[in-house]
């Protein structure tokens, strides 16, 4: 057999199983509908913008094959903005002027996400963000939903776990960054959950090694660990200096890159998080079985984020009609949703909504992943 | 001024006018990072085209003056103008007392000083959450409103940013044409004859960098009230290195080199996004290819070429 034959039966079988994955195809016609996104597929976000574009196609596939939107298929137009919010708003205004799309979703990171909302907000496209609600401006912008929890809730998770250990004495290790935000949402929860921040060290963003501060955690004799970083530096030096009280981390480093990048330090460390795809929850297991047929890997939250998005911005697009205003497909955004990820519900004053009942605690065992069964009461 | 240049700066003026109406928005849009970018990159452009200085901080002054326009305007309430104005202070204050000790340095060992100034200020601009909202930036600073006429969409604002832009370009074009510019033309070539003629190499490249530090201070005002929202993540040294690019690509002696160094960082990424995910390595090669293969700029290979064709067309006639 020639190579090229080779390759273009390998293509063909491929497309077969692609194809099985969305079982029986329904068909669509008519002028597909322009939905627009942005995320950070080069530069410092990449780590999520590859997997919420992943996420996002996938959507498409699925939608598409089970009617579209009344019988209209949807196009996905993913773009770009290179972790930079100057290009994510250039992207934007592109998508919403130069193309007409009728919703947004992304980008990826924070400050994009403010950037992009100043246009959205101000022309009423209805827009879902791939964070969590960031600075005090965004709570005025009724018709930007985000599909991740706010830092709040992720500082929540984090002591809600040390609650159920009873631990009280914790030390946490910080980055300058993602680990600054949640921080400062941290300490006035603490004093509520009888917590007290023994140590709290914070390092540089991208640090390549934080040996010190983790010895000073460690000297401070805590019960327990928090991490909150995106980097898998702090989880190597943890290890190195022989901590041994339980670590628990955020989510921010719940990506298989960070867990390849921990080693043998990806052990006894517990993260509260949503989509274990190891062990998906029942809601989940469709989802992650498609992802795995599609992409030959495992889905983690950010995948998951991407897909809920596109089936919410259906979700209202089937509600309130294909042509429907921006404004109307707001509206019809407002109301809960059970997603892959979590239970939304865009209602609420946070234009997330989900319940810290939706989160899971994974553990990581030797570098994999399994599900603990501790979930927060109703 | 000669029938000549009227013949074709009246059809410049004309498309420029028409131009935000007639492009859709998201062009628009890059026509006001473009005018952003010229003023940031003037400033460079005066001090790698005309006092041979390599600045990698004009990122920092660029933070300041759009920090200074969100922290007064949303933080203080206070009007956008003081915003300007606070910026603009902060950051001719900061190069003279930085630029003064750091001058002091030439060559590679100068931009080397200048980098870590850059360095640090994005550091500073992370750490300092409490002035600069750290990772979440700070959100809703108004649009400009100029008597009464809001300045809400890029086709409005492209006006404002523009005409900023070129008075900023008369500045420069008056320092160059001044005195002020032979000496600076002389220290350039050869410091130490400048020295001898008894010119204060110091005080002028201080000078200079005040006025480079204005220039970068006006374009992070003007880029505050456009985006409305400002983060640590504009202000990277990666910022810095796109303004260097601006004189480098365009050509550093002329001022209309900045505006098509300015263009080239805007428009080709945009560009180049559309064939797929290796568009940050083409942008790359074509930054290569335009450094090697025109080592004086776009302009200048412009020039060049126009030169050879008049021989041409002299020898034939």
């Amino acid at each position: 057999m020639s190579l090229s034959s080779f390759i273009a039966k390998l293509a063909g079988a491929t497309a077969l199983v692609g194809l099985s994955a969305f079982g029986v195809q329904a068909q669509t016609s008519g002028e597909a509908i322009k939905i627009g996104a942005i995320v950070s597929v080069t530069g410092a976000g990449a780590g999520l913008g590859v997997p919420e574009r992943n996420g996002l196609l996938l959507a498409e596939k699925d939608i598409n094959a089970k009617g579209g939107i009344k019988g209209r298929p949807i196009k996905i137009i993913v773009e770009d903005d290179a972790s930079n919010p100057d290009t994510a708003l250039s992207k934007a205004n592109d998508l919403i002027f130069g193309q007409k799309v009728q919703a947004l979703l992304g980008p990826s990171l924070t400050a994009s996400t403010v950037a992009v909302g100043g246009v959205t907000h101000a022309n009423k496209i209805p827009q879902i963000a791939f964070t969590g609600i960031g600075p005090a401006v965004e709570r005025d912008r009724k018709c930007v939903a985000h599909v991740l929890p706010p830092q709040r809730l992720n500082a929540t998770a984090l002591l809600e776990y040390a609650k159920s250990i009873k631990a009280t004495k914790i030390g946490v290790l910080h980055d300058a960054g993602y680990g600054n935000v949640v921080m400062a949402e941290l300490k006035p929860l603490a004093d509520k959950y009888g917590v007290k921040l023994v140590a709290v060290e914070k390092f540089e963003i991208g640090a390549t090694d934080t040996t010190t501060q983790a010895a000073k955690v460690k000297a401070a004799q805590p019960e327990a660990v928090f991490i909150i970083a995106t980097s898998a530096t702090p989880f190597r030096n943890v290890k190195q200096i022989q901590i041994t009280q339980p670590v628990i981390a955020a989510i921010g480093s719940s990506s298989y890159e960070y867990v390849n990048a921990m080693g043998p330090a990806a052990d006894n460390i517990v993260i509260p998080e949503f989509v274990v795809g190891e062990d998906p929850l029942p809601h989940q297991k469709a989802f992650v079985e498609l992802y795995k047929q599609a992409y030959n890997s495992t889905p983690k939250n950010y995948e998951a984020a991407a897909w809920d998005a596109a089936h919410i911005i259906a979700a209202a697009l089937n509600k309130a009609g294909a042509d429907a205003t921006g404004e109307k497909l707001c509206e019809a955004m407002k109301a809960p949703y059970a997603g892959v990820l979590a239970n939304y519900d865009f209602s609420a004053d946070d234009m997330t909504g989900i319940p810290i009942t939706s989160f899971v605690f994974s553990k990581l065992v030797g570098g994999k992943y399994t599900r603990t069964p501790f979930r927060v009461a109703q | 001024m000669n029938p000549r240049t009227l013949l074709w700066l009246v059809p410049c003026l004309i498309v420029w006018a028409v131009l935000p109406f007639v492009v859709p928005r998201n062009i628009a849009d890059l026509l006001v990072f473009t005018g952003i970018y010229t003023v940031a990159g003037l400033g460079i452009g005066l001090l790698l085209g005309h006092c041979g200085i390599v600045n990698l901080a004009q990122a920092t002054f660029y933070g300041l003056g759009a920090y200074a326009s969100a922290y007064c305007t949303v933080m203080m309430g206070l009007p956008s103008i003081v915003g300007f104005l606070a910026g603009a202070a902060i950051s001719m204050a900061l190069a003279y007392v930085i630029g003064r000790p750091i001058l002091r340095l030439t060559g590679y060992f100068l931009a080397l000083g200048t980098l870590a100034l850059s360095a640090i200020a994005s550091a500073l601009f992370f750490e300092w959450d409490w002035l600069t909202g750290g990772t979440l930036g700070i959100g809703g600073i108004p649009k400009l409103d100029l008597f009464g006429f809001l300045l809400d969409r890029p086709s409005r604002y492209y006006f404002f940013v523009w005409i900023v832009a070129f008075a900023c370009m008369a500045v420069a074009h008056n320092l160059i044409d001044s005195r002020t510019g032979l000496m600076l033309r002389a220290m350039r070539d050869s410091s130490t004859a400048a020295a001898a003629l008894s010119i204060d190499l110091q005080a002028l490249r201080t000078k200079v960098f005040v006025v480079c530090a204005l220039f970068g201070s006006l374009a992070g005002s003007l880029f505050a009230h456009h985006a409305s929202f400002v983060s640590t993540q504009s202000f990277t040294v990666d910022r810095s290195i796109s303004f260097l690019l601006i004189p480098v690509i365009g050509g550093a002696t002329s001022i209309p080199g900045i505006v098509v160094g300015a263009l080239f960082v805007t428009f080709l990424p945009e560009l180049l996004s559309k064939l797929g995910d290796i568009h940050q390595i083409l942008f790359g090669l074509a930054l290569v290819a335009v450094v090697v293969l025109m080592p004086e700029g776009l302009v200048g290979a412009f020039a060049k070429l126009r030169t050879r064709f008049a021989r041409k067309g002299g020898s034939h006639g």
